[in-house]
């Protein structure tokens, strides 16, 4: 069979912002879908913003309540978000409650009052909320069976999408038939993890089409519900072709050590102990993108965005302007239960909406901070996948990362995630005559040819600047403690440094 | 406290309707009766028989602190309401309520449904009941919008 006989399946907007993305599109028209989970999971929001999407004059919505949850309340609730349009009640969505015909009937009369709701409105969506309510008097698993296929026939025959709502426990997932009958089953959870809520939406089953497997992160707010693909998206964004472009520092001798700057679309680690620079050096790096014309964001955690823009101001860096011509976005990102996904989501918002060329991430550390308990346990995996996602739509990141300075070793990162970074320049002390002094050397560079140099740096009040040449006169630099290669002392006066950017 | 003034007018004016509409309400006995039966019947469909008796259970017990007379009607089981129309006929022989006694129950329960829902989605399931005119501020009595 050729691809223009098989049948095409209609997707229809889930009404979930990230959900479409993870369910590779849209939900299949004429599904019948299951969305279970524990009290409280989200699961009635999210067939509101799934009704509310879809649901229209001419082919409504028609919404089922059962026990459980009372209409008038749930909608007294329901319209506090902001999908919910009153409008569409009660022509494009109806109400109604089937409590009787459970409580009083069997199922068979309850499958004959939705059919004759069916029949008489013509519905594009129907939910049952909670359908667990309604199957959960006694009877044979025959005629619960019977009584599902005939309700997923029924409703699938009269073109309707179909929702049915559950409490269910995840042990239930072997036996009960509902399962074996679905299209698509959507399971939300929401652990503890210490102090924090982690809200987790895993799509089970989804007949006909691919979606995005795992747990993906979720978050309900004003808004309702919107999900957080772990993979950014099924398709994910297409990766532009290698560029052959290198981007400043505006540092020229920096610039020089690089080969010329880096790469675009390169994952740049500046790893360093307090106050070498690493802050300062992020700040040059996005500002000299500025100059060049590079929109950038800046993604912060320990230190709000006013106060980051005013340190750079410090320097002679004007990150006030940008910000208001759109041309740079500094973002806070600090509420402690964040997942990776969303801290994402947040950046690829912005990346998007000023064209984003170069990303700072200021730091790492902060970063995990930021982070839910749970997700810290995973950090250079979700690392890994953001890193992936961001690069492959051209963006050059620049990430700080602090190290405990050892006078026995050289250490990259405290996270082992060199091998997700193309460069790396590291930043050090080292005990020189007599003094703290600063050194640099580009440790990697992916693809392409960099200085091998280790230079003496410093911290005025035009950023980082790089000392006369390499260090030749030293023996053992990177272990911190130097040896002068004749074996003399230092004769010179101490100098002072000018303590502009200690605090990074 | 009294039925919300704004209320009690949308409860006028669906009164005011069914009045209007002619034998409509013959059957039913009354006005208020036929305007409960309205409410009953689209509500019922929306929250459920019980749920429709507990806000009519509760429409009935606030009215009742307002016109004293109402004690003695009473909501059934499936929601429907005993006793009303006698009460009604002696409301309107008395000269000082005449017609309080049906203003208050239904713009009690209206009151009900605005306080829960929200005064949109409230004229949105009555506007499924009765004409779109009922609603009209030409048709309000003091020109209040409902």
């Amino acid at each position: 069979m050729s691809t223009q006989d098989k049948v095409k399946i209609n997707k229809l907007p889930t009404g979930v912002p990230g959900l479409d993305e993870i369910v590779g599109g849209g939900l299949p028209e004429f599904s019948f879908n299951i969305i279970a989970g524990a009290p409280g999971s989200g699961k009635t929001t999210l067939a509101h913003q799934f009704v509310f999407a879809n649901a229209t004059a001419e082919r409504p919505a028609l919404y089922f309540t059962v026990l459980g949850e009372s209409a008038i309340k749930m909608l007294r609730y329901q319209q506090q978000y902001t999908f919910f349009d009153p409008a569409k009640l009660p022509d494009a969505i109806r109400f109604i409650n089937l409590s009787q015909a459970v409580l009083e009937k069997d199922l068979g009369a309850v499958l004959e009052g939705i059919i004759k709701e069916v029949e008489k409105t013509n519905p594009a969506v129907v939910v049952v909320d909670s359908f667990r309510t309604m199957v959960r008097k006694p009877q044979s698993d025959m005629e619960l069976q019977s009584f599902i296929q005939r309700l997923a026939l029924f409703l699938a025959s009269w073109q309707a999408t179909t929702f049915l709502i559950g409490e269910y426990a995840e042990d239930e997932l072997r036996d009960n038939p509902i399962f074996t009958v679905a299209d698509g089953l959507f399971w939300l959870r929401q652990t503890p993890e210490r102090n924090s809520i982690v809200r987790k939406l895993q799509i089970i089953k989804l007949r006909g089409q691919d979606s995005v497997p795992g747990l993906h992160t979720f978050r309900i707010t004003d808004a309702g519900v919107q999900a957080f693909s772990r993979t950014f998206g099924l398709t994910g964004h297409l990766k532009d072709p290698p560029s052959h472009r290198r981007l400043c520092f505006g540092i020229p001798e920096l610039d020089k050590m690089l080969g010329g700057g880096v790469r675009e679309g390169d994952s740049v680690l500046v790893a360093g102990s307090s106050g070498t620079g690493k802050s300062v050096l992020a700040t040059q790096f996005i500002a000299e993108g500025i100059r060049n014309g590079e929109p950038g964001i800046v993604a912060v955690f320990e230190e709000r965005p006013q106060a980051y823009a005013e340190r750079a101001s410090t320097l002679g860096l004007d990150l006030e302007t940008p910000q208001k011509d759109g041309k740079l976005t500094i973002l806070y990102l600090r509420p402690l239960d964040l997942s990776v996904d969303e801290t994402m989501h947040s950046i690829l918002d912005a990346v998007q909406k000023i064209g984003a060329k170069r990303l700072v991430i200021d730091s790492l550390a902060g970063f995990e901070m930021a982070l839910s308990p749970g997700f810290r346990a995973d950090f250079r995996e979700s690392l890994d996948r953001m890193i992936f996602a961001l690069t492959g739509i051209g963006v050059t990141i620049l990430s700080t990362v602090e190290v405990d300075e050892s006078f026995t070793e050289f250490p990259f990162s405290t996270y082992s995630i060199s091998f997700l970074t193309d460069d790396i320049v590291r930043l050090r002390y080292v005990s020189i005559d007599g003094q703290l002094r600063k050194i640099m050397v580009v440790i990697k560079m992916r693809g392409g040819n960099h200085a091998k140099d280790i230079r003496e740096y410093e911290i005025t009040n035009k950023g980082v600047v790089i000392l006369g040449k390499r260090l030749t006169d030293y023996q053992g630099l990177i272990s911190g403690i130097p040896v002068h290669s004749d074996g003399s002392g230092s004769k010179e006066e101490p100098s002072m440094d000018t303590g502009i950017g200690q605090s990074t | 406290m009294k039925a919300a003034p704004e209320m009690r007018d949308l409860a006028h004016r669906l009164l005011t309707y069914e009045a209007g509409a002619g034998k409509s309400f013959e059957p039913m006995g009354s006005p208020t009766l036929c305007v409960y039966e309205k409410l009953r019947k689209s509500l019922c469909e929306f929250v459920g028989v019980a749920g429709f008796q507990s806000l009519a259970t509760r429409a009935l017990t606030l009215a009742r602190s307002e016109v004293v007379s109402l004690s003695a009607a009473r909501v059934t089981a499936d929601g429907s309401i005993q006793g009303l129309g006698e009460i009604e006929t002696q409301i309107d022989m008395d000269k000082d309520r005449a017609g309080d006694g049906g203003d208050i129950l239904i713009a009690r329960l209206l009151g009900l449904l605005r306080i829960f829902i929200g005064e949109a989605l409230t004229l949105s399931l009555l506007r499924s009941a009765w004409p779109g005119e009922v609603f009209d501020d030409r048709n309000s009595e003091n020109g209040r919008k409902a």
